[in-house]
């Protein structure tokens, strides 16, 4: 049966409860988040925003306390469902006896793939994130960006269809990144569903479709990617406008109103809709004032991560 | 399921199974594990080997000043069993000790964050990932009973000329109570994920349970009823090191007395429950 989500969770919620004593913590409280089959998703959130906590209780390392969450329509309790999913956690150690091809062999038996399999892939793996040569060699000799790629070429030798990937360009250099990206693209291409849990915001907007900001455990903002950037507002400069009418152009639209503005103006306005535009501008007008410029803005994602993030905060 | 999916499925399982064996393994080689354990049976080996440079049947002959033929060789066999069963208990106490120091940091091991947490993701039950973890462990330390018993036992043969295939039981008497102790191993590994922890309490069981062994004495010279059911009660309890250790040199010695059915059922009782528990805790722990 064709499934339309390569992840659900609906109510999901997670509380640490202290051993012996202290105060319990709600790691994630009543998220309901679908991730479409074949997207590339980008789950943001502050440090302790419950991100980690969310791809763990997918993966089976954490135990939910409410709620269900599903692989492919499959409860994540369950080991088969952690089948055709690729992982590469945030902070890995992988055990340093190993080869780069000795850990690969042992990962994808892990997954269930036969020897003769895992013979083959392992070395156009290795190939694929510029490791060939490294194969032999113990990891505990390779850098950090090394294990990162190798970590990748682990979470893909099953050819999973959901890849997670926690951080997954810490420590990689600019050209590794730009590797890395061009690899998940081509993957994605063949309908892999790849969900990044990064802190690299200017990483997600290059590269996700989708996005979804944790905020203390809750899910605050979730859209397409192009949604939540495109259209975001408008930025007015305008001089000569009195100081009276200065609440006057707040009232048109809960519109920002800043003092010396850039362009020569005297005041940079900023504004969230059209409509609230064109009030701004008819009152500027009205109270004499001269528009210099109007220009339509795009947030950064960071900008909508502040401003989520603070809003929740200031809520 | 379909037969042919229901067999992929199983045989998928049994990869699993033996690449966690394997890793147990490989990381004990890694980690000179396994190196210093067969290192120190074969340094054991070879003092056994240098001691029975001596000539045990002649020494045995002049020690005992036997002059008659047939009793001679009866009493040549009395003291080499009696060498056997010695020797058997020696190797059993020495390999048990080395075998929960050596297999102590495995456990913990696999437990550290960010590696863990990878393991979980795959498609494995956590049973499965503790319980290949454990057969790893107990299968390093079959190996090097296999090796360390067999070898005294050729040494023994080939200068005895009496091959004795009683003295043997050590192999499967040492490494059952090894089983039993590393379920110990393994839920304080759980527990605490620490090493050090793990053999302190194993060691410590040992001990106990050399001391509570003695429960016929001591149950005579306490005084109150509550005391002598703690004592007891604690000796059914813990496992029966000292018990089995002792039923094995019996049996060698051809003691029809020897009493190997009881410490056997209590300790896998013992084994059984603890492994359980350390189950049980694993697959209720967030990582």
């Amino acid at each position: 049966m064709a499934q339309d989500y390569a992840i659900e969770a609906v109510g999901l919620e997670k509380i640490y409860r202290p051993r012996f004593r202290g105060r319990s913590i709600k790691a994630i409280a009543d998220l309901t988040l679908r991730v479409p089959v074949g997207v590339k998703f980008g789950l943001l959130g502050a440090n302790g925003a419950g991100k980690t906590t969310f791809v763990k209780t997918l993966l089976g390392a954490v135990n939910q306390s409410a709620g269900s969450a599903t692989l492919f329509g499959r409860d994540t309790r369950e080991a088969e469902a952690r089948r055709p999913v690729g992982y590469l956690p945030e902070n890995h150690r992988f055990p340093t006896y190993f080869t780069g091809t000795g850990m690969l062999d042992f990962y994808a038996a892990l997954s269930g793939l036969e020897s003769r399999e895992r013979r083959r892939r392992i070395p156009a793996l290795l190939e694929s994130v510029g490791l060939k040569d490294w194969g032999d060699v113990r990891i505990k000799k390779y850098s950090k960006g090394m294990l990162q790629r190798l970590g990748l070429a682990q979470a893909l030798i099953h050819r999973p269809r959901l890849l997670i990937l926690d951080e997954p360009t810490d420590g990689v250099d600019p050209v590794g990144r730009r590797d890395i990206r061009e690899a998940l693209n081509a993957l994605t291409d063949t309908g892999v569903t790849v969900f990044i849990n990064s802190h690299l915001l200017s990483e997600v907007e290059t590269f996700c479709e989708y996005v979804a900001i944790l905020n203390r455990g809750e899910l605050a903002l979730e859209g397409k990617m192009s949604h939540l950037l495109a259209g975001r507002g408008y930025r007015i400069a305008a001089t000569n406008v009195p100081e009276q009418a200065f609440e006057g152009i707040r009232l048109a639209g809960g519109a920002v109103v800043e003092g010396g503005g850039n362009l020569g103006s005297d005041l940079e306005i900023r504004i969230a809709t059209r409509e609230e535009a064109n009030a701004v501008i008819d009152r500027i007008r009205a109270a004499g004032g001269f528009i210099e410029s109007v220009v339509a803005t795009t947030s950064s994602l960071e900008d909508v991560f502040i401003r989520t993030t603070e809003a929740e905060k200031a809520a | 399921m379909t037969p042919n999916l229901d067999t992929k499925l199983s045989r998928s399982r049994a990869r699993v199974f033996l690449a966690l064996i394997a890793d147990t393994f490989q990381e004990a080689r890694a980690r000179w594990l396994f190196w210093g354990l067969f290192g120190l049976s074969t340094l054991l080996i070879c003092i056994f080997l240098f001691v029975m440079r001596i000539d045990l049947v002649a020494g045995a002959v002049s020690f005992m000043g036997i002059e008659s033929t047939s009793r001679r060789i009866w009493d040549i066999r009395k003291f080499v069993n009696v060498s056997y069963s010695w020797v058997s208990v020696v190797l059993y106490t020495w390999g048990t000790f080395l075998a929960i120091f050596a297999s102590s940091g495995l456990i913990p091991s696999v437990l550290e964050p960010g590696r863990i947490s990878l393991l979980l993701s795959k498609p494995m039950t956590r049973t499965t990932l503790l319980m290949g973890r454990y057969m790893g462990n107990v299968l390093i330390v079959g190996a090097n009973d296999l090796y360390l018993i067999g070898s005294i036992w050729i040494i023994i043969g080939l200068k005895t000329g009496i091959w004795e295939p009683r003295f043997l039981l050590a192999i499967p008497i040492s490494l059952f109570i090894f089983a039993v102790l590393l379920c110990v191993v393994v839920l304080l590994g759980v527990i605490s994920e620490s090493a050090a922890l793990s053999v302190m309490v194993s060691v410590s069981l040992m001990l106990i349970s050399s001391i509570l062994a003695q429960h016929q004495i001591v149950v005579k010279l306490l005084d109150s009823e509550w005391s002598r059911n703690l004592w007891l009660t604690l000796y059914w309890i813990v496992p029966k090191f000292f018990d089995l250790g002792a039923a094995m040199r019996q049996i060698i010695l051809f003691d029809r007395e020897a009493n190997w059915i009881v410490p056997v059922w209590t300790s896998s009782i013992f084994g059984i429950v603890v492994l359980w528990r350390a189950l049980y805790l694993f697959r209720r722990r967030d990582y």
